[in-house]
């Protein structure tokens, strides 16, 4: 199965830059929370051998396999789901783990690339309409969709629900999508987001609220942008230096070894380190759009097209939050905050782009 | 391969559009962090500063305050507090258990606390802890010990008027703590550390400690067992004389050292809150009062000094009454003709007035301002007052007859201490002062006080006929034979005062400011004493409630000091007390002294005993070589030679 050819494809920047970033996680990690619960660094190593080994195996195995277990996974994953609601286990307030002894895993991650995969596998089945899918084209994935983005969110998790559907909006709109459809989706969101807004939850509107005006309430909802802006500024152009970082450690910085790892980052190595970090990001997200770009066929194409947009999401999503450009949603930065499903679901991601990338010749 | 690039209507050439779009994103991104982090970093580095940043202020350990012999009269001392961070405990039952034990703190109260919410909680602040119980007690999880300084004052109320006391803050308040507080307290250091968000401090080790200079040592003028005995007798005289308060100062007249300062009712300043503020209050200096009689004496020194009454003259006394203006004056008994020296000695208020008549308004207010009358000493505490005395000018039609026999006119015992000290030092008005030196850690004086003499009020030769005078007091038929003291002639005046009615205006009809003050022993005089009451029952009279009081305090101080009576019953020889210890005035003691000396060079020992011998010896720095014992009956060089330069003298005993 492992063909000597196709290691002479293997994407090595892919590769290097994947790695490049998960040293800066591991630092991070390790800065963020050696003071006060060593023991946590640790366990991030156990994460990213254990996601090395799994990317290398999704590096390795031919993807047309997922193309063929693609309902298999997706049913996978919702089981799992459902497994959460019976067995998961709570922790401030949400309920989106399922203890497995040693470690827990949050299958929500996973269910991001189930999704990917079996849309993947639906839209290059079938041959879609030259001028664009219609609203009957887009039921069925649309149904993909909703299964587990109302799970999650009634987990809740409103950061991995908005990632889900912005996995299902960026591949539906590179299959193509008539424009009407655009249009009238547009309309729809925006009669139906009074009642939505009902819908939230006092947490979620006190958060959208304090991303419009973060000094109205510096003690109480605008807290979070606040401090992770005090954060990322204080560590002016050079940063404070590794380790040295106040702000995350005396504990101002809330979540400040995951969703809000980058400002603790930032806030240590300035905006040289901001600027390297998000050109890698820039780096992996051109990697898999090439990886999409060459891949031999459609499966591939949309699988690759759909990890790329998860993680330029969550890159997006995450940084924009954290820098007080979009309101604070639950979406922890790839390959960096700590967390180990997520881990090894963009290592899973990134072996697969890598696969995709070197399979590019092969028939 | 490249087939693939249009297949079933995926145009793979939005895969640029993407990239566009996906890099438009990026920079928005980009741009933010880098406006955060470039173009806000100032303003948010400040935020961030402000968050964690606390300034801690480090105060070094206070200086001690000792007497003149250096005994402890204030000192700071490390005292362990204990505290507990209730979040950090992992078995707080266990651990109240055993700490009520070893704090001597209820189960429950130590519950309470340790139940607070708080991070931080004292348990337990300011205790002793033997070093096995400190261990113990810094073995608990989440409890620890602090070591704070605290002002201890080891003689309680002794003093404590004039050493006052000082705040939580270790900041001085009162007294001596207030006035040299800028000294005592030595340099604080500002420590930034960071604090969490919680509140909790962290110091972190390489925020550059510098250890502060620690505060000076002040050695005071005062004398502890002076101060004790001060306290003592003037205690005594309150309690049998029933009186709501009093002061009594001793002062070194040749320097205006104060070697005590009494101030009753008084307080312990390690609990000031047991006491009402009227307690802190160091009268002496900050109590005015009317001085009645103890006054003429400045008034008879005044007129001596500008001749204004000749020696020998006679005054008409008008047997008891005498009216001026439409104010009848009156003695205690009518008296007839009488010379100066008796007004002092029977105190006659008719026979002061015409002395004061005699001596005009304007010297008389020249000299009692000269005294130091109406103007604060400027003595080195907090809270002195000047007292109240108008200028001449402003005097109605009996304020000059008044005056002279000491109403409409309020000193402090200061004043009338420090005017007591020019007579007995010879006429030179000299500045009272408490502390002696201020020194550094190293015992380096950073800080000497030297006698500052203000000014010379009258001469020398008025000094000696005052003292005379003054003797006349304390000798049979005087007022003040009450301070009378075996072996010693003793100058004193009495004084007895109606207290001023600042209600009603005019004067209390039974309410009396008692005094007697006066300088020992007389002709050399190493102590100046002020004894004052305020509103004794009863017997109200200066020579008998008061004078005791001053006889005792100078009778314990005078054997305290070693200055012996000489001639059992009878008069000193006044060449024997010449050595004065003190600086600058002592020069000034001993000449006017020496003029009467009977005899120069070395005295005659004959028929002395050995041990007075070694006394006159040691007094006049001769250096003895005694042989034989017995009494003396024969010396080298013999009695009225010049002393030899080494100052040795053979004296033979049989």
């Amino acid at each position: 199965m492992i063909d000597r050819r196709l290691l002479t494809h293997f994407d090595w920047m892919l590769f290097c830059v994947t790695a490049a970033l998960c040293v800066v996680g591991l630092a991070a990690v390790y800065s963020a929370i050696y003071v006060k619960s060593p023991a946590i660094y640790k366990k991030e190593i156990y994460w990213l051998l254990i996601g090395l080994s799994l990317m290398l195996t999704a590096v390795f195995i031919n993807y047309s396999l997922l193309e063929r277990f693609a309902y298999v996974i997706y049913g996978a994953s919702i089981l799992s789901l459902v497994a959460v609601f019976a067995i998961g286990r709570s922790a401030s307030g949400a309920k989106r783990w399922i203890s497995l002894g040693f470690f827990t895993i949050q299958p929500s991650e996973f269910a991001k690339l189930a999704l990917i995969v079996v849309l993947a596998r639906y839209f290059s089945a079938r041959n879609m309409p030259e001028r664009g899918m219609g609203l009957k084209d887009l039921a069925i994935p649309a149904l993909f969709l909703l299964v587990p983005f109302l799970m999650i969110a009634k987990q809740p998790d409103l950061g991995t629900g908005i990632i889900l559907c912005m996995i299902f909006g960026s591949m539906a709109l590179i299959v193509k999508i008539r424009f009407r459809v655009i249009a009238g989706l547009v309309v729809a969101f925006a009669v139906a987001a009074p009642f939505a807004w009902k819908a939230l939850k006092a947490y979620q509107k006190a958060r959208l609220m304090s991303f419009l005006d973060p000094a109205m309430d510096i003690r109480g909802t605008g807290y979070h942008i606040m401090q992770s802006k005090i954060a990322i500024g204080s560590g002016g152009m050079f940063g404070k230096g590794f380790t040295k970082g106040t702000q995350g450690k005396l504990m101002f910085l809330p979540e400040h070894h995951t969703d809000f790892i980058f400002s603790a980052f930032a806030e240590e190595w300035g905006a040289i380190g901001s600027l390297v970090v998000i050109s890698l990001f820039l780096g992996l997200v051109l990697g898999g759009l090439s990886a999409s770009n060459t891949s031999k066929d459609r499966f591939g194409f949309l699988l690759s097209f759909g990890i790329t947009a998860m993680i330029f999401w969550h890159v997006t999503i995450n940084m924009g939050m954290v820098s007080g450009l979009l309101p604070v949603v639950g979406v922890p930065l790839p390959l960096i905050s700590y967390g180990g499903s997520f881990l090894i679901t963009t290592m899973i991601a990134v072996g697969l782009l890598i696969n995709i990338r070197m399979r590019r010749f092969m028939f | 391969m490249k087939g693939a690039k249009k297949e079933g209507g995926f145009s793979k050439g939005r895969v640029w559009l993407v990239v566009s779009v996906f890099v438009l994103l990026f920079s928005a991104v980009l741009y933010k962090a880098f406006s955060l982090q470039v173009l806000d970093q100032r303003g948010l580095k400040k935020m961030a500063l402000n968050q964690h940043n606390k300034t801690l202020n480090v105060q070094s350990k206070r200086g001690a305050i000792y007497d003149r012999n250096l005994k402890e009269l204030a000192v700071s001392i490390e005292v362990d507090s204990v505290y507990a961070e209730p979040s950090k405990m992992d078995a707080p039952k266990a651990a109240v258990r055993s700490l009520s034990r070893i704090l001597s703190v209820d189960n429950r109260e130590l519950e309470k606390r340790l139940g607070s919410s708080r991070n931080f909680v004292w348990l337990k602040r300011q205790v002793d802890l033997k070093e096995e119980e400190r261990q113990k007690v810094t073995g608990i999880e989440g409890v620890g010990v602090r070591k704070e300084s605290r002002r201890y004052y080891p003689n309680k109320q002794l003093a404590s008027n004039l050493i006052g006391f000082t705040g939580v803050d270790a900041n001085g308040l009162e007294g001596v703590e207030l006035y040299y507080d800028g000294l005592l307290k030595g340099s604080s250091t500002r420590i930034t550390g960071e604090k969490d968000a919680l509140g909790r401090t962290l110091i972190f080790e390489d925020s550059g400690k510098k250890v502060p200079i620690g505060g000076m040592e002040v050695e005071l003028t005062i004398d502890k067992t002076i101060q004790y005995h001060a306290e003592r007798s003037l205690k005594k005289a309150i309690e049998s004389s029933g009186a709501k308060g009093g002061t009594a100062v001793v002062m070194n007249p040749a320097t205006g050292e104060v070697l005590a300062m009494a101030s009753l009712p008084t307080f312990d300043p390690n609990d000031i809150k047991g006491y009402a503020p009227r307690q802190w209050k160091n009268k002496p200096i900050a109590d005015t009062f009317e001085p009645g009689s103890v006054l003429k004496l400045f008034l008879i020194s005044a007129a001596i000094e500008e001749n204004a009454i000749s020696p020998g003259e006679l005054f008409f006394c008008e047997n008891g009454k005498y009216k001026v203006a439409d104010r009848t004056f009156h003695d205690i008994k009518g008296y007839g003709w009488l010379s100066a020296v008796q007004i002092i000695k029977y105190s006659s208020n008719i026979g002061s007035a015409k002395i004061g008549e005699r001596l005009g308004k304007a010297r008389l207010y020249r000299y009692l301002k000269s005294f130091g009358f109406g103007e604060k000493t400027g003595i080195d505490l907090p809270g002195e007052t000047a007292g109240a005395f108008r200028h001449f000018k402003g005097w109605s039609g009996v304020t000059l007859q008044t005056v002279s026999f000491g109403q409409g006119i309020s000193v402090t015992a200061i004043q009338l201490a420090s005017a007591l000290s020019t007579v007995a030092n010879g006429g030179f008005l000299m500045k009272p002062y408490v502390v002696k030196a201020v020194r550094d850690l190293g015992g380096n004086a950073v800080n000497e006080t030297n006698p500052v003499i203000v000014r010379r009020v009258i001469s020398e030769k008025t000094a000696k006929r005052m003292t005379e005078m003054l003797i006349g007091v304390t000798e049979t038929g005087g007022t003040g034979t009450r301070a009378k003291i075996d072996g010693f002639e003793v100058a004193g005046k009495t004084g007895t005062a109606q207290k001023a009615d600042l209600k009603n205006g005019g004067y209390h009809e039974s309410a009396y400011t008692a005094t007697f003050m006066g300088f020992v022993p007389a002709r050399s005089p190493k102590l100046a004493i002020v004894v004052v009451l305020d509103e004794p029952k009863g017997e109200h009279h200066g020579g008998v409630v008061s004078a005791p009081a001053f006889k005792e305090i100078a009778q314990a101080s005078l054997a305290y000091m070693g200055i012996f009576p000489d001639l059992p019953g009878g008069a000193v020889n006044p060449a024997v007390k010449a050595g004065s210890e003190s600086g600058t005035k002592a020069g000034v003691v001993a000449s006017e002294l020496e003029s009467v000396l009977p005899e120069k060079g070395v005295p005659d020992f004959t028929g002395k005993t050995v041990r007075n011998v070694i006394k006159i010896a040691k007094e006049k720095s001769l250096d003895v070589n005694v042989t034989g014992s017995g009494k003396a009956v024969l010396q080298k060089p013999g009695p009225g030679k010049a002393v030899p330069a080494d100052g040795r003298v053979a004296v033979w005993f049989q």
